[in-house]
């Protein structure tokens, strides 16, 4: 694709995890996916997908070994990461794209003062006086929605809720005014009506700072409550891309189609809920051919043995199913 | 579904039941304060039907799940177990009634024992109740495993073996093992992935319609608790602040806690227009309680009254109950 628009691609990124016995874990195996500037994507899986590690490569936070980037390449901003050294990811990691983890608790240092922390991060990337960097640590404080932010630059994280911690988390990774903004499952540990509230705080220092942001989530509803496009993974795969319209009201790949069908909402009361058989492949022992044909109800004999292709429905909604690809061209 | 039945279908009945924690603080270690985890929580249970208690982390919902079972004495208050109250039994009259009422736990990975095989986890109920023996006992085994959808041979096997929802599974089998009425689910599935979590909620069903089973569905989720439920109880800071079948109480919530709850669940539906709450953290502090109402702080109706005086549970509609003084 030659968009300039284009900010983060992904390109055929296979990341493999050597275990004790040789045997190679495919966590990410041939994933590829574009964000564009200021563009809301998201990332949805069941936990060992590979969602966490394909966005972990971005940011070259892999332990190599025993982690290992077989093959692919990681373009931001035109430039490719992934041979980069360590001083040049530096001046990327934290300054143009910045990371923000599911669990505030444990990725906060517990002896640091929170203003310090954020302090950090800035003095890293920045020349700044003294003075100015306290000034912008209670801008960002602010921003992030945290009252009295003067005082809570001396709190420690122990002292602050959940809510208030990921608060805290998100105005480190805004500190150098990033263009792109990794979160990974940011509200999974938070109650729903602090969930809320951040996902809305997201919203708004997306708009003002023009950020792109890639959610990594496995929940559906964060999925419809932020993002513009979806790209669901299973087992190390992409297996449905498009619009956030697109994949929750017409989806293609079976699924993801599942997946939608097995929420239990207020609407299916009464009604058997679909539900997936079977359960998550294991990594290092992934079915042949199609990584879901075992739980599949649409399998046929060459899903035991051929990887499927993506399949076009058109606007860029596009799903790794031809079976159902060629019963919807049949039937039409 | 009816949700109003007579008094005598009631399995379990619990009447302003009460937990305070001591907080201790200072080189003596003092009691200085306490918490009120549960400040005085009252429900009905009808038999063969589905209670689902929500709330958020904190609320005091599974201190509820745990007195209930009596792994926690209450400080006061009343629990019915079909007529007898069994609030305040010493541990060895508990015992007819550890048979009649089981739990099964969150996290499916702490809750079994890993050195055990699942066969000995499952049977150890069956042993202490003494409930079957010898060949007897491993047919029930094996019926156990078959009826929560895992073949027999699992029983030679050791937790770490399976995965998480068989886990579940596993824990839902060692529940039923001593044939309980009714069942304590303490956040069943939010341990689980999204595609693992229906076959739970489906076995969950099966089940009760196959064994007459009563569930208190203990849960964050709303979306499952919409699903699941008959009745709900809406708990907020260890007080239930509403109580309603579930089709009224989604459809005319009552309490603004309530409607704040419903307002934050994501709509997968995409019909919801979406609501933008405040971006402002007002997150309470962990300090203790303000008189009167609980969510005053968060509350955009509270005024003076509110501040004041701590309100009763009004009835608002048949079954439908709610602890607000600006609810009409």
């Amino acid at each position: 694709m030659t968009d300039t628009q284009i900010l983060l691609s992904i390109e055929d990124l296979k990341v493999y995890f050597r275990g004790a016995d040789g045997r190679a874990s495919k966590a990410v195996d041939g994933v590829s996916y574009d964000i564009r500037r200021e563009e809301t994507v998201c990332l949805v899986g069941e936990s060992g997908c590979g969602k966490t590690v394909s966005a972990l490569s971005v940011l070259g936070l892999i332990p190599q070994p025993p982690g290992e980037i077989v093959s692919g390449r990681i373009l931001f901003d035109g430039r490719d990461l992934l041979p980069l050294n360590d001083e040049e990811m530096q001046r990327i990691r934290g300054n143009r794209v910045a990371m923000v983890f599911q669990e505030p608790l444990t990725s906060l240092n517990p002896v640091f003062k929170i203003g310090e922390q954020i302090a950090e991060s800035i003095r890293i990337h920045r020349k700044i006086d003294e003075d100015s960097l306290r000034q912008r640590c209670i801008q960002l404080l602010t921003d992030v929605g945290i009252p009295s932010a003067e005082e809570r630059l001396n709190a420690y994280p122990h002292q602050l809720s959940g809510g208030q911690r990921q608060r805290v988390m998100i105005a480190m990774a805004l500190s150098c005014d990033p263009e792109l903004v990794i979160a990974d499952e940011p509200t999974t540990a938070l109650d729903v009506t602090v969930q809320a509230q951040i996902l809305t705080l997201f919203k708004v220092l997306q708009r003002k700072h023009n950020m792109a942001v890639l959610y990594i989530t496995h929940d559906l509803g964060v999925v419809s409550a932020v993002a513009d496009r979806v790209y669901v993974m299973y087992a190390g795969i992409i297996v449905e891309q498009g619009q956030t319209i697109q994949i929750f009201r017409e989806p293609q790949h079976p699924y993801t189609r599942g997946l939608l069908a097995s929420l239990p909402t207020r609407s299916k009361r009464g009604q058997r809920l679909y539900s997936i058989a079977g359960s998550v492949p294991d990594p290092a022992h992934k079915p042949v051919g199609c990584p879901f044909h075992p739980r599949c109800p649409h399998a046929v004999p060459t899903c035991h043995e051929r990887f499927p292709d993506m399949c076009n429905y058109g606007k860029g909604h596009l799903a790794r199913c031809p079976v159902l690809y060629a019963n919807r061209n049949e039937a039409a | 579904m009816t949700t109003s039945q007579h008094s005598d279908q009631i399995i379990l009945q619990v009447c302003d039941l009460k937990k305070h924690f001591p907080v201790r603080s200072g080189f003596l270690q003092r009691i200085t304060g306490s918490v009120k985890a549960v400040n005085g929580v009252g429900f009905d249970i009808q038999e063969g039907q589905t209670l689902g208690l929500v709330g958020e982390s904190g609320c005091g919902k599974s201190t509820v799940a745990r007195m209930i079972m009596r792994l926690l004495n209450p400080d006061s208050g009343k629990i019915i177990f079909r007529g007898q109250d069994i609030g305040c039994l010493p541990e060895k009259e508990m015992k007819p009634f550890r048979k009649q009422m089981q739990i099964i736990f969150q996290d499916p990975y702490g809750s079994l024992n890993p050195r055990m095989t699942v066969g000995q986890s499952i049977e150890e109920g069956l042993r202490i109740s003494g409930m079957s023996r010898g060949l007897q006992r491993s047919d029930r085994l094996a019926a156990l495993l078959e009826m929560v959808g895992m073949a027999p041979e699992s029983s030679d096997r050791y937790p770490h073996e399976f995965s998480g929802g068989q886990r579940q599974r596993i824990g839902i089998a060692r529940a039923l093992s001593v044939e309980p009425d009714l069942i304590i689910c303490d956040e069943p599935i939010s341990a689980l992935d999204v595609s693992i979590q229906a076959q739970v909620i489906n076995l969950l069903k099966d089940l009760q319609d196959r064994l007459g089973l009563s569930y208190l569905f203990i849960s964050h989720d709303l979306n499952v608790v919409g699903y699941l439920c008959n009745q709900v109880a809406v708990m907020f800071q260890g007080t239930i602040v509403e109580l309603a079948p579930a089709e009224e109480l989604y459809a005319n919530p009552s309490h603004p806690y309530t409607q704040t709850l419903l307002a934050a669940i994501p709509d997968v539906d995409l019909e919801k227009t979406p609501t933008s709450p405040p971006i402002e953290d007002n997150e309470r502090p962990a300090a203790p309680l303000p008189p009167g109402c609980a969510f005053q702080n968060q509350c955009s109706k509270s005024d003076e009254h509110c501040r004041q005086e701590e309100m009763p549970m009004i009835k608002v509609g048949s079954d439908h109950f709610v602890r607000c003084w600006k609810s009409e």
